[in-house]
């Protein structure tokens, strides 16, 4: 289970990236951005909401292996985390997360505009139709911290 | 229709960072995030290695590799997939993104943490643009191939060096909206370059020296390729490269400093283009801007062209004032100079000059003014050619390069801003006049 440390890390303004690798001898990885994220089961669980459109490898190969790896960053302060799982699964993307996603661009709005992006790059970077949403599931069972340096990759203290 | 990498380079700027996508032998993923991607051609691209984390495990061990990258012009998204080759950690490609990354890692905050330790460059195998919106692109500030073709067509009618590089100058400041700009010549035989035109400084700094390796200039002068840097970062900032030389050299070396490099002691872009021609290098085309990422890569590609079209240009107009296109007419004597003696000292181990007691120049053109100024009080002589100065054994000219006509503009500007009451003036091909408004008192040593 994630700390609340990082839960409320990768709840804020962080850009996120979804990765996967298709099982068996041509792993083919690929990745896609995610557009907000949402803890389940008080953290056990994470739902990480991509665009089916962008993603067509990246969910082919969520369903070929379920091997995820999901990275969050925080531009301000180049804070990144990335965890990983091995038990993911496509969802379909419920109506009611769709707050979750306004307001996660919304954060990373705040978070980006002042590094000098503009906001129309920003909102068509972010653009998340609902119809084009859909939800990759997993239970993270590593996290690292990836923060610029020598220590990026250093094995945080394993999920409980 | 593939998207052709070149035509989506600003994505590699990262001012959106990339995203790169590799895996373990046991197919499990990896995702980290990129602080720069270095384009080397449309199917070759260079990723800095910096520490030996994951991604550079995985790749290694020959996984495949995704990138993701962004363009913060109108946010749309590529992703590439590349197959490594191999790693530079020495040469034109490891200094340019050793340059890059310096001042990267100077906006972000990990001057310090981030160090080039290589190269890594990748052949491109695919480029897809991922689906979705983008903005609307917005109008490029300016447009280079129409800048290029004008300032191209300003060089070619020019007749002499100093009109070239006064209309190198001025098209870049003009054509191409730079504000800052300088022309630096390389003395290759003592493996430094000097300022022979500047625009937009309060001082001109013509004579103003740095040595070859050191800053942004003399690292491109070094590996003969553009260096640019989108971020002020003090490893590769003028002031503290010549202060830093200087101290290292000690008292003995105290004139290099004597007349200051022109640069912004602010700059936060920094571009230096090698002026090449037949396979020499000449000089150096520097610009800056206090602005961050002020110089893209069609600014670079813009001015190697220009550089290279001014290259040939100095080595034509140096070449042709060999031969002077007629003989000097009979020595005149002008009326003897009255008012006050001007003291000329000259040291001959290094050359230099001194117009009382004020530092003037150095080296070979320091050379050249003193045997100009001795025939001068000697027999009244005024008119020079080329020629007679390459036979002159006073002079000393090296038998290789020694730019002479860059050397007699250098010295023209050098005693024109010093304003003493000597002046050099161009009166033919390959000829030139001294001009003397006061007496001289010539003292050696």
């Amino acid at each position: 289970m994630l700390d609340s440390d990082h839960l409320a890390f990768i709840l804020s303004g962080v850009s996120i990236s979804l990765a996967s690798v298709a099982a068996g001898a041509d792993p083919r990885p690929t990745m896609s951005r995610g557009l907000g994220c949402k803890a389940l089961d008080g953290g056990r669980r994470l739902a990480v909401f991509v665009r089916r459109s962008q993603s067509a490898d990246l969910l082919a190969n969520v369903g070929s292996s379920g091997r995820v790896a999901n990275v969050f960053s925080l531009p301000s302060n180049n804070r990144t985390l990335q965890l990983k799982g091995s038990d993911a699964r496509v969802l379909p993307f419920a109506a009611s997360d769709l707050p979750i996603v306004e307001r996660h661009v919304a954060d990373l709005l705040r978070e980006v505009l002042p590094l000098g992006l503009s906001e129309a790059v920003v909102r068509a970077l972010f653009e998340h139709p609902a119809d084009d949403l859909v939800s990759v599931v997993y239970t993270p069972d590593a996290a690292f911290s990836q923060t610029p340096g020598p220590q990026a990759g250093v094995c945080l203290p394993r999920p409980a | 229709m593939s998207v052709r990498l070149e035509t989506i380079r600003e994505c590699l700027e990262g001012i959106i960072p990339g995203h790169i996508a590799t895996c373990d032998a046991d197919g499990v993923p990896n995702l980290a995030y990129l602080s720069q991607v270095q384009y080397i051609d449309n199917d070759h691209v260079a990723l800095s290695y910096q520490f030996f984390n994951r991604t550079r495990q995985n790749v290694l061990a020959g996984s495949p590799v995704c990138l993701l990258l962004t363009s913060h012009l109108n946010g749309a998204q590529y992703r590439l997939k590349l197959h490594f080759l191999r790693s530079e950690t020495a040469g034109p490609l490891f200094e340019q993104m050793k340059a890059k990354l310096a001042g990267i890692a100077s906006h972000t905050g990990m001057s310090g943490v981030f160090r080039l330790l290589g190269s890594d460059i990748y052949r491109v195998l695919a480029i897809e643009q991922v689906a979705g919106a983008v903005a609307a692109l917005p109008p490029p500030p300016i447009n280079h191939l129409s800048a290029l073709r004008q300032a191209t067509q300003r060089l070619a009618a020019c007749n002499n060096l100093h009109c070239l590089l006064e209309t190198a100058l001025d098209a870049l400041a003009e054509g191409f909206g730079i504000g800052q700009v300088m022309l630096l010549m390389l003395d290759e035989g003592r493996g430094r370059l000097y300022t022979l035109a500047s625009r937009g400084y309060p001082q001109s700094g013509v004579g103003s020296e740095i040595a070859v390796g050191e800053g942004v200039v003399g690292i491109c002068a070094r590996e003969r390729t553009p260096i640019r840097i989108g971020f002020m970062s003090s490893e590769y900032a003028y002031g503290r490269t010549v202060r830093d030389s200087v101290a290292a050299a000690g008292d003995a070396d105290a004139l290099e400093s004597a007349i200051p490099l022109p640069g912004l002691p602010d700059a936060s872009s920094q571009l230096a283009v090698p002026i090449c021609a037949v396979d020499r290098l000449i000089g150096v085309l520097y610009v800056e801007s206090v602005a961050n990422l002020h110089f893209g890569y069609n600014d670079e590609d813009a001015l190697v062209a220009f550089a290279a079209q001014l290259g040939l240009a100095i080595l034509h107009h140096q070449q042709f004032e060999e031969q002077a296109d007629d003989e000097p007419a009979g020595e005149d004597c002008p009326p003897s100079p009255a008012g006050p003696p001007l003291a000329v000292r000259h040291f001959a181990p290094n050359d230099s000059v001194f117009l009382d007691d004020d530092y003037l120049i150095k080296g070979v053109a320091g050379a050249i003014l003193w045997a100009l100024l001795s025939d001068f009080v000697e027999r009244r002589r005024t008119s020079f050619t080329n020629k007679s100065l390459r036979v002159d054994a006073r002079i000393r000219l090296p038998d290789f390069a020694d730019n002479l006509e860059a050397r007699l503009v250098l010295l023209q500007r050098r005693l024109a801003e010093r304003g003493a009451g000597i002046e050099l003036a161009k009166t033919g091909r390959g000829r030139f006049s001294l001009r003397v408004e006061r007496p001289l008192l010539l003292v050696e040593g």
